[in-house]
């Protein structure tokens, strides 16, 4: 009592943080939050709204094109267990009377060589893709005096396929049978074997397409489908209600 | 073509952005796993062969994907293009640039073959949108649109056609004209084959088809290596060029070039609109006997040249350059000069990269004559306004005396007076280049050829100087004005250890170490030891500072391109945040009639998120304009 009866200070007053309002102790915590000044950005000049005008012109005119086109239209149709089903939003997603007017996405960009904006020049696409801008070219008849190479080339191809499909098969079990496409190392040993058996793979190849071109649509017979496997799941809950009565 | 990680997402972004989702799929596996046949792109892409195939068609259609087909195998291989999907961004500064230069109508040709990809001029002619010369969505004030048009006429088809009112719904489309200014600008190029075939295989092809030669066979040794290389140079540069500027110019001076002339006045219609159509009929003979309209190669491919573009955009960049410290009149003869330094330049430089520091020369561009300029400036503009009167010579103090009230919008002056002033016009141009050749930026040079000056721009020089002066800007921002000064003494000196920069910058030692610090550790300047002895001790060591623009400049791209992808995610998720409405406003039967169909609500929001995508995107492209600096110039 006495030692501070003297008018002394406490011990320790000469650190006190009265003295220096405002001040931070050298052990103090650093702010969490620091001032920091928020940049702006410029105004837009004329000039620079112009061009963004321009530039979404133009972007505008490529997405409303015929080549724009998305990955998955999430539908209830999809196939079970895939993206677009998972991601099917049940509220929005049902088609309805309005949806009509709805923009719509393609899933695969429109190539039409005579009715459409874009022209195909054939010469400027490599040979392979040929029959997908014009269906009815054949790749076995010689145009223009152009035959398809053959013979000791083929080989070659050969072997390099092979390997390639086994490449497939191995990374196909390691992935656990992810992949959208059952039929994936076949086709290419079709397309690989033989010249001949082309036309035949494409038809086997448009079969595919059109299952998929149905995957965009409302499918009546999967409506079912999808009930089979909910039947299951009710299965199970009337066991409980049984269990409960 | 390697590609560091950023710019692939952005390149993959711009793609998904205009071309939707299945293009950037493609794209980034090609980007990922370098070149592959179909199988293969099929197997690591996941997509279907159908959807691989007509993705793949319509991307070659865009030049976002090259090909090539193996002779010896017969397999095609794919490969992406990076440098067509980055251009993308692009595509705004170059349709609002061929706007001001060539009219309304040519950025909408313009658009068009941005939008094709590629195609026949006979194809072009026949789209629904390029049939009228007034758009079919009316966006711009009508006075202006007339304008347009007149100038185009003018320019372009005054005599093929009989009725000389300015009815615009009657007129068909300038079209070939304006193809052929567009083609004669270097705008456009033809398509060739071995656009479609990425240039390291254009050179393997070459060298393949060279080596097989037996005149080359024959040769030996060293002189076999150097003709070797010569042949592929020649041959690569035979199966690519594409340029149509050089056929189609008229005198050395591109077609249908959009006067500025009687622009801002519209007063003077009567003395200067005379003045103007001498001025034409002088430079122009060719448009005068109407056979500019006759019909383009009909078989002809064009595809939009990008690097040409390249070219017109720095000019811009460096008329904005001079703008700021150079009175506007100056600015405006230095755009003339830079125009027809323009048509002689194809390519901003003539190396693929861009070559370290101080090991770059300098290329000077065509001497161009004051008296070619002058004929491209607006004749009222006033040259003289610029500069103090001149005392020497009587004349020029007569001249000098009278000259600040001449600058008055004054039409029968102007045209008396025009005569008279022919060489004081030269003289006047000359001193403007004069000025603009002084330091610190030296935007021009001038060579004496023959007695007569002649004014040339050294554009190397000129693209470093952006090069600093945009990394000047950027550290100034960064680390405030100390930082410019310590980065200035370092770059002009060297490596200089802390003691000897002090000594030069005088600077504070305490504000020298900060800044030092906290530059290093942004990566701005550097430390390099030099030890005295082997054991390293830190008391025995030297250090130096040192400043690398090249390194910086690499750095800082890479942000650039970061910062770029991250603007377009960014629109993205605002985008996603307003989705229901914008996809309402996006409905078939709203699109076009909001007025009609939105509430004031809606209407505020949609103009809302049209202003803050405009400044996204605004911002893109000042970040582009960084690239281009870094990357382009």
């Amino acid at each position: 009592m006495s030692r501070f009866s003297k008018g002394k200070r406490l011990p320790g007053a000469e650190f006190t943080w009265d003295a220096d309002p405002g001040g931070v102790p050298d052990t103090a915590p650093t702010p969490l939050y620091p001032a920091y000044t928020v940049p702006w950005t410029r105004k837009l000049s004329s000039k620079e709204q112009k061009e963004v005008d321009h530039y979404r012109h133009h972007r505008e005119r490529d997405q409303e094109g015929p080549h724009y086109s998305v990955l998955d239209s999430s539908s209830s149709s999809a196939k079970k267990g895939t993206a677009a089903r998972v991601n099917f939003d049940p509220f929005t997603g049902m088609p309805s009377y309005a949806g009509r007017y709805q923009k719509k996405r393609r899933t695969l960009p429109h190539i039409d060589p005579t009715g459409g904006p874009y022209e195909f020049i054939m010469k400027y696409f490599p040979r392979e893709l040929w029959q997908t801008i014009q269906p009815s070219f054949r790749p076995d008849v010689d145009m223009d005096g152009y035959k398809p190479m053959a013979g000791g080339a083929g080989m070659k191809r050969g072997f390099e396929d092979d390997e390639d499909d086994g490449d497939d098969e191995t990374k196909k079990k390691r992935a656990n049978g992810e992949g959208d496409e059952e039929g994936d190392g076949d086709e290419e040993g079709d397309l690989l074997d033989e010249e001949e058996g082309q036309e035949e793979w494409e038809e086997e190849n448009d079969f595919e397409d059109d299952e998929d071109e149905m995957g965009g649509d409302y499918n009546a017979e999967q409506y079912f489908d999808g009930g089979d496997d909910d039947y299951g799941d009710d299965d199970g809950g009337d066991g409980g209600g049984e269990d409960v009565l | 073509m390697m590609m560091s990680q950023h710019a692939v997402e952005l390149c993959t972004l711009l793609i998904e952005d205009h071309f939707g989702e299945l293009f950037a799929r493609i794209f980034t596996t090609l980007q990922r796993y370098e070149r592959l046949s179909l199988p293969r792109l099929k197997f690591y892409s996941r997509l279907t062969d159908r959807q691989l195939r007509h993705g793949l068609t319509a991307m070659i259609q865009h030049h976002l994907v090259y090909y090539f087909t193996s002779l010896e195998d017969n397999n095609t291989y794919y490969e992406s293009n990076p440098h067509a999907a980055y251009y993308l961004v692009r595509s705004g500064k170059i349709l609002n640039l061929v706007e001001d230069r060539l009219g309304e109508y040519a950025a909408r040709v313009m658009e068009a073959i941005l939008f094709l990809g590629h195609t026949s001029v006979s194809h072009l002619e026949t789209l629904p949108e390029l049939q009228s010369l007034t758009p079919t969505v009316p966006n711009g004030v009508a006075n202006d649109n007339e304008e347009l048009q007149e100038d185009e006429m003018d320019a372009e088809d005054q005599p093929g056609k009989t009725n000389g009112d300015h009815a615009p719904e009657g007129k068909p489309a300038p079209f070939h004209a304006t193809i052929k200014a567009l083609a004669s600008h270097g705008y456009l190029m033809r398509v060739r084959d071995a656009h479609f075939q990425s240039p390291g295989d254009n050179l393997l092809e070459a060298q393949r088809t060279v080596s097989s030669r037996s005149d080359i066979k024959a040769l030996k040794g060293k002189r076999q290596q150097e003709t070797v290389a010569s042949e592929i140079q020649e041959l690569v540069h035979n199966r690519t060029h594409a340029d149509l500027s050089q056929e189609l110019m008229v005198n050395g001076l591109p077609r249908g070039i959009k006067r500025k002339f009687g622009h801002n006045f519209n007063g003077l219609e009567n003395g200067v609109g005379e003045h103007q159509m001498t001025h034409e009929e002088i430079h122009w003979p060719e448009d005068g006997d109407g056979s500019d309209n006759t019909p383009m190669e009909s078989g002809l491919v064009v595809r939009v040249n990008y690097e040409k573009l390249d070219v017109a955009l720095r000019n811009a960049r460096f008329v904005t350059l001079a703008e700021q410290d150079a009175p506007p009149a100056t600015a405006e003869v230095y755009d003339c000069l830079l125009r027809h330094v323009e048509y002689a330049t194809f390519r901003c430089r003539d190396t693929d990269e861009i070559p370290r520091e101080r090991e770059e020369g300098e290329q000077w561009t065509v001497p161009i004559d004051a008296e070619r300029i002058l004929g491209d400036i607006d004749p009222c503009l006033d040259l003289s306004g610029a500069f103090a009167p001149l005392e020497s010579s009587s004349q020029s103090v007569n001249r000098g005396g009278k000259r600040p009230l001449e600058n008055g919008v004054n039409g029968d002056h102007e045209g008396s007076d025009d005569e008279s002033s022919g060489p004081n016009r030269v003289w006047e141009v000359n001193q403007h280049l004069q000025l603009l050749s002084q330091p610190p930026h030296n935007l021009t040079s001038c060579v004496e050829l023959y007695g007569v000056p002649k004014w040339r721009v050294g554009f190397r020089g000129l693209a470093r100087k952006l090069r600093h002066l945009e990394l000047e800007r950027m550290i100034e921002s960064r680390y405030g004005d100390v930082a410019i000064r310590v980065i200035r003494v370092l770059h002009a000196k060297g490596k200089l250890d802390e003691k000897r920069l002090q000594e030069i910058s005088l600077l504070p030692f305490k504000d020298l170490r900060q800044t030092l610090a906290s530059m290093q550790s942004g990566g701005f300047v550097d430390l390099q030891e030099v030890p005295k002895d082997a054991q390293r001790q830190p008391s025995k060591t030297i250090f130096l500072w040192y400043y690398d623009p090249d390194r910086v400049c690499s750095s800082i791209l890479e942000d650039t391109y970061k910062a770029m992808s991250r603007t377009l995610q960014r629109i993205k998720v605002e985008r996603g945040r307003l989705k229901d409405f914008l996809e309402k406003t996006e409905r078939s039967d709203v699109k076009g009639h909001e007025e009609e169909y939105l509430t004031e609500e809606e209407l505020e929001l949609l103009q809302r998120w049209k202003d803050k995508e405009a400044l996204l995107l605004a911002e893109v492209a000042r970040l582009d304009d960084m690239v281009a600096v870094f990357r382009d110039y």
